[in-house]
């Protein structure tokens, strides 16, 4: 590795008796989940039951992983420089020729691999539910890709406000004061309608049959893309037809209405013409661009970070 | 090696840093006192290129630390007052880490930690976790990986801070080898007795500023020329001898003060050279007055630096 900074902090991560214990019980966990759901189901042949739990169990796992990695991962990266600063070793780092960027960039992958880590450890339980049926090997390959785009994501906010801050602790605070700052930012336009009129091209059958897909990915707020539970509805809404198959349905006064009939519901107008886009743009496309927006994001973060741990900032008085 | 002009540095209204000149020739321990406040670890660390100075330079080798600090890192060694080390490592990797930070090569870097640990008299604990150290062996791993780039300039601040006598003269004796090597060390310390026994020159700062640079053996020069004499009398001669004495003291010229800390010890300011001592011995040898001890009081750094950073 290139890099020192990773390559030392693995090798301290990886002897740390922690470690062990967190990907054990993150696995674990995982696992013990997928057991108590499919109990039952092996070793016997494939019944539209099985795959419909296979299904179910996907879904919890995936989202289950989801609010593991978002917790997580700014836990993890919370030491990355701030715990630097506790030890006092971050100057000693740049008096040495490492460049604040591969300082920044050497704790953030150190961070990310022990997510990708645990992602992976994650993979016996998520397959589970292909050998019960339902759910494709593929389709687990892509949302574990997405949630690898997450978890770069928690760990460049986790980077950037460990070099904001002078404590672990503060540090993740600050983190997870973020995370919930973008969710309730990028949600807004649930909140407070679209800029570009969306109902209109709903109501208007129309508009709507000649909606192509690029034009309703043009139709999604920008904001909702930076928005990674977004992402992770669309993606699971394209793989398991998460909300059409099911819940929706037993609103009450929803059962007969057909969905364009049903965004004239005030209450539920912007989020089912929101649904009614992502079904049209497809969920495997929101969601890579919302990975895309994840990578640039963070990107930026990772740059400010850089910025704030360059040498000779630091005031000192006196001795 | 090192040369600072002018060197100022204000911390918004506040001045850490006033005009510092100063030049230290190469191969030298040069020794950083003042008290505290005096901005010896802002000169420091502006040496390291942690830090950018409001007005003025300074340059290593001829490398300007603040226009070019990335080679002037090659250059120097920075070792501050405090560890800095990391758990989960051994003394070996802890070094080969930072060699890495130095792009040294894989080779070089075993070569130079083994060297190291040899040098700081570590080398039975090279793979021996760094946080199972004691205090004084974690001071000298510091020193080791400040050294492990091969610096010319070495900046130490406080390296024996904290250390039990035993772990303070091993350091001094690594030092010592240090300036033997061929390396100009730059040390602040507030053990000045250890300092003056150390060092080849000094300097003081108070308040920002420059008191004194000089080199200490001619500073100890001048210091014993304005030393103090001392005179010891036989034990219970009796108060007539040592009134009889203070008399012939009284009427010789050149005798500015004189202090009676013990009943049979007396010490004399002098303002004049060698002569007036000279004379002053003749003549209370040819009175046959009771002296069993005659001699000027040693250079003493702790009243050479109270002296200085009384006066601001």
């Amino acid at each position: 590795m290139s890099n020192p900074i990773l390559a030392f902090s693995a090798t301290r991560r990886m002897r740390s008796f922690r470690t062990i214990l967190t990907v054990t019980a993150y696995a674990g966990m995982l696992l013990l989940i997928a057991i108590l759901m499919l109990k039952g189901m092996f070793g016997t042949s494939v019944t539209i039951q099985s795959m419909q739990q296979g299904v179910r169990c996907y879904l919890i796992l995936t989202a289950a992983q989801f609010g593991l990695l978002v917790l997580i991962g700014p836990a993890m990266t919370s030491g990355a420089i701030a715990g630097e600063r506790e030890r006092q070793t971050l100057e000693l780092l740049l008096v040495t020729n490492t460049r604040s960027f591969r300082i920044a960039s050497g704790k953030m992958l150190e961070s990310y691999a022990m997510l990708a880590l645990l992602i992976v450890s994650g993979m016996p339980a998520m397959c589970l539910t292909v050998v019960v049926g339902g759910v494709s090997f593929s389709q687990v390959l892509v949302s574990m890709l997405f949630l690898l785009a997450v978890a770069f994501g928690t760990v460049c906010v986790g980077v950037f406000a460990s070099a904001c801050c002078r404590t672990s602790v503060r540090s993740g605070v600050m983190s997870y004061r973020i995370i919930a700052l973008i969710a309730v930012i990028t949600a807004l336009p649930f909140i407070f309608g679209y800029p570009r009129n969306i109902t209109d091209v709903v109501y208007d059958s129309q508009q709507y049959a000649a909606l192509t897909k690029d034009g309703a990915l043009k139709m999604i707020h920008p904001l909702l893309y930076c928005n990674p539970g977004f992402g992770l509805v669309a993606l699971l809404q394209d793989q398991t037809s998460l909300l059409s198959g099911g819940s929706l349905e037993n609103i009450p006064g929803f059962g007969t209405a057909t969905m364009v009939q049903r965004t004239q519901y005030q209450q539920w107008g912007r989020l089912l013409c929101t649904y009614l886009m992502m079904d049209r743009a497809g969920g495997q496309s929101i969601a890579l661009i919302s990975s895309g927006a994840i990578a640039v994001a963070g990107s930026v973060l990772m740059g400010i970070a850089t910025f704030l741990i360059r040498p000779r900032r630091k005031r000192v008085i006196g001795d | 090696m090192l040369k600072i002009e002018h060197l100022t540095k204000h911390y918004g209204t506040f001045p850490a840093l006033q005009d510092l000149s100063l030049e230290i020739p190469e191969r030298q321990l040069h020794g950083f006192l003042g008290p505290n406040g005096a901005g010896k670890t802002t000169t420091m660390r502006i040496l390291a290129t942690l830090m950018t100075p409001t007005s003025g330079r300074a340059s290593v080798d001829g490398v300007d630390v603040v226009r070019k600090p990335h080679e002037a890192r090659k250059l120097i060694g920075y070792m501050p007052d405090f560890f800095g080390t990391y758990d989960n490592l051994t003394c070996r990797e802890y070094l080969d880490f930072y060699g890495r930070c130095y792009r040294i090569g894989a080779k070089e870097r075993q070569r130079m930690a083994d060297q190291l640990l040899e040098l700081i008299q570590l080398g039975d604990k090279r793979d021996t976790y760094v946080d199972s150290l004691s205090r004084g062996m974690k001071q000298r791993l510091c020193l080791a990986r400040s050294l492990i780039h091969d610096p010319k300039l070495l900046i130490l601040d406080e390296p024996a801070s904290g250390m039990d006598p035993r772990a303070r003269a091993d350091m001094k004796g690594i030092l010592r080898t240090l300036r033997e090597m061929g390396k100009t060390v730059l040390i602040s310390s507030h053990i000045l007795p250890e300092m003056s026994e150390l060092v080849d020159s000094l300097t003081i700062l108070n308040r920002g500023r420059l008191v004194l640079s000089e080199d200490v053996k001619s500073l100890a020069a001048r210091m014993s020329g304005n030393a103090p004499l001392e005179i010891r009398l036989a034990e219970g001669c009796g108060e007539e001898a040592v009134d009889a004495v203070v008399v012939c003291l009284k009427e010789l010229p050149g005798v500015a003060e004189i202090l009676q800390p013990e009943p049979y010890l007396l010490q004399v300011r002098l303002e004049g050279g060698d002569e007036q001592c000279m004379q002053m011995l003749r003549e209370m040898t040819a009175r046959g007055l009771p002296v069993t001890d005659f001699h000027r009081i040693p250079m003493n750094l702790e009243q050479v630096f109270m002296e200085v950073t009384q006066d601001e």
